[in-house]
């Protein structure tokens, strides 16, 4: 089955879904610029209406670590992840099979190279909170 | 599954040597630090070791992995004397006067060694890719690390624009050829590029090509051309060469592009040579855009370089021209397959990558070698003034790698670019060998001024040029010219191997039925 010989009209509900979702953003607009009552003012168009009054600037500087941090973290994510179809798999590996060493090999590889990853971290002074 | 670990045991060993400079890098003891770019040495001394031996199992282009990673080795061999002091140059300076004291967080050597061996690992994945997915991979590998090497290769702010540009740029290129990839697989079914190749012959046996397919390959291609820095996305080369810090122009020069022609040269296979109406070549639509993309790219790229007054920005168009020189090869096709090196347009394309890289270390290490009084390495033509009065050898070198580039005989620049010529003529591309010719005369007018300004005119006054503190970038300057004459002594046995990688393994088209007892060579020993 290629894309090719594709019916390309089973996908006429997706088009129509298409043009639905659109007219709705569309119409919702349009609606609440023509029968939307209108009560402007300086009040009503501070950033949070009812809210805390915006103060100061919104560039503000914080912390790199803060970077450095989510980077380990995506390594342990990403870490993860992978041992989830691996260990799935793993278990219906015959355990005669001459394949069972490889592996846990591979498996073990990857994980030694999350290591490297975190004594990266370790050297570059990311768990270092001073 | 085992035969692919086999094959890529050069890029397994590079990514150890990786993950050892990683945290080497980072040690507080300068001496250790700077062993940085000895265990890289090292690491691609192994993996050149362990790549030659090995072929590959199956494939459209079975023998292509031993020539391409060894070239890939070599070149980044030739690239890592000319990288040195790139980075971390103040922080050592002050480290050592006792002005300051280690901190990893300011520190960038680490990293910039291993992004450079984490690209060469995806230039050779590159070389050993046999399906969509794993180039695609591969190909990204290969430039995600340069766009940070760009970015932190020097303190200033251009290098950081530099950065950002190619950034979005390679983005938009990345997005390109995988919208390419996706249409390919839409139209075949199939992700490998051997099963693709044997659709491809199938569908063209039945009465012609997928049109999703070819325009597939076409947007593939387009967005190949950003890796190869060819017309229509070749805007950002001479903005990003510049910005850049010389010695990661060099290797942009090299890596990005070596991967975009191995990818090409692939994707090409997948669709044959064999389809042309009156004399067999690509398909038609991808002829005639592969055809234009080829002359634009070279008039582009030379008309422009001339009218530069930075060497850099010069060599950064030369860089985008000498990629239209190679599709001429694409477009030549393998010949007949079993012919000689001089028929062969692949092998014409891969000897020619080998020589560009070589030569363009030489080029750029001699910027890298000039320091001007503010710190800066030498940009402006001005600066290269007068070098053969005040320091010879770098002139010298300067002079070789130019003329190689300009394929002057009988520089090894030559012998590649007749390759070109010969397989264009022999596949009867004469419009195209006039378009290659006209350029390469062009070309002279610029590379002859850069020899010109080096050599015959004096120094000016008011610009003072000293020589660089590094003595490794001399070093590579000289390497590089040397190499331009000494490999000519050996260019008949690179011409063999070019020969041997190009091997093309045609597909036929009852291969889809059962690729699988037609490519696993080891199903035997399971």
């Amino acid at each position: 089955m290629t894309l090719a010989d594709t019916d390309l009209h089973s996908y006429l509900p997706i088009l129509i879904l298409f043009f639905a979702a659109a007219g709705f953003a569309v119409a919702n607009i349009v609606l609440t610029f023509l029968i939307g009552p209108r009560r402007d003012g300086a009040r009503k168009s501070v950033s949070y209406e009812s809210g805390m009054n915006p103060v100061g600037t919104a560039r503000k500087r914080f912390n790199v670590r803060f970077y450095l941090i989510a980077m380990v973290f995506l390594v342990f994510d990403v870490e993860v992840v992978f041992l989830y179809p691996w260990a799935t798999t793993f278990g219906n590996l015959d355990p005669q099979s001459s394949h069972a060493g490889l592996w846990l090999f591979r498996i073990l590889f990857f994980l030694l190279t999350t290591v490297v990853a975190y004594l990266y971290g370790y050297r570059k002074g990311v768990f270092r909170f001073d | 599954m085992t035969d692919k670990l086999a094959l890529v045991w050069p890029e397994i060993w590079l990514f150890v040597t990786t993950c050892v400079v990683m945290v080497v890098g980072l040690s507080p003891d300068l001496r250790v630090r700077k062993l940085c770019g000895w265990i890289s040495a090292l690491g691609l001394v192994v993996a050149i070791g362990a790549a030659v031996p090995v072929a590959h199992a199956g494939g459209l282009f079975p023998s292509i992995t031993p020539y391409a990673k060894g070239m890939i080795g070599v070149v980044g061999l030739m690239l890592l004397p000319l990288l040195a002091g790139t980075v971390d140059r103040d922080l050592d300076a002050a480290i050592e006067s006792g002005k300051a004291t280690f901190s990893a967080l300011r520190s960038n050597r680490a990293e910039f060694y291993a992004f450079f061996l984490f690209s060469l690992t995806g230039l050779m994945l590159t070389a050993s890719a046999d399906d969509l997915i794993w180039l695609f991979l591969a190909l990204e590998l290969t430039s995600l690390p340069t766009y940070i090497m760009v970015t932190i290769s020097t303190r200033g702010t251009r290098s950081q624009e530099a950065g950002v540009k190619y950034f979005f740029l390679g983005a938009l290129g990345a997005a390109i050829f995988l919208y390419g990839f996706a249409l390919i697989y839409g139209a075949t079914g199939t992700t490998d590029l051997a099963e693709i190749a044997a659709a491809f012959r199938a569908q063209s046996e039945a009465g012609g090509l997928n049109t999703i397919g070819v325009a597939g390959l076409a947007v593939a291609l387009i967005g190949l051309c950003f890796k190869i820095a060819a017309v229509p996305m070749h805007m950002y080369a001479a903005d990003v060469y510049q910005g850049a810090a010389s010695g990661v122009s060099a290797m942009l020069a090299f890596v990005p592009k070596t991967a975009g022609f191995l990818a090409i040269i692939m994707l090409c296979g997948a669709v044959g040579w064999t389809h042309g109406a009156t004399h067999d070549s690509l398909p038609a639509p991808i002829y005639i855009l592969l055809w234009v993309i080829a002359a634009a790219t070279m008039f582009t790229g030379n008309l422009l370089a001339i009218r530069q007054s930075s060497v850099k920005r010069i060599l950064a168009y030369s860089s985008v021209a000498h990629s239209g020189y190679m599709l001429v090869g694409v477009i030549a096709g393998p010949g007949s397959g079993h012919g000689t090196f001089w028929d062969n347009g692949i092998a014409a394309v891969l000897f020619y990558l080998l020589t560009y890289g070589v030569t363009n270390v030489g080029t750029f290490a001699v910027l890298a070698s000039i320091q001007k009084p503010n710190g800066e390495e030498a940009d402006d033509i001005a600066d290269i003034r007068g070098l053969h009065g005040t320091r010879p050898h770098l002139a010298g070198a300067m002079l070789l790698c130019v003329l190689s580039l300009l394929g002057m005989p009988p520089l090894l620049g030559f012998f590649g670019k007749v390759g070109l010529f010969t397989s264009a003529i022999s596949a009867g591309e004469i419009p195209l060998v006039i378009v290659l010719g006209l350029n390469s005369a062009i070309a002279a007018f610029y590379y002859l001024r850069i020899a010109r300004a080096a050599y015959l005119e004096p120094a000016d006054e008011h610009v003072e040029t000293r020589a660089g503190p590094i003595p490794q970038r001399v070093f590579a300057a000289v390497l590089s010219a040397s190499a331009v004459v000494l490999l000519l002594t050996v260019a008949q046995m690179l011409m063999e191997r070019s020969v041997t990688a190009s091997g093309y393994h045609a597909p036929h088209a009852g291969m889809a039925d059962t690729p699988h007892e037609a490519l696993d060579l080891t199903r035997a020993d399971d």
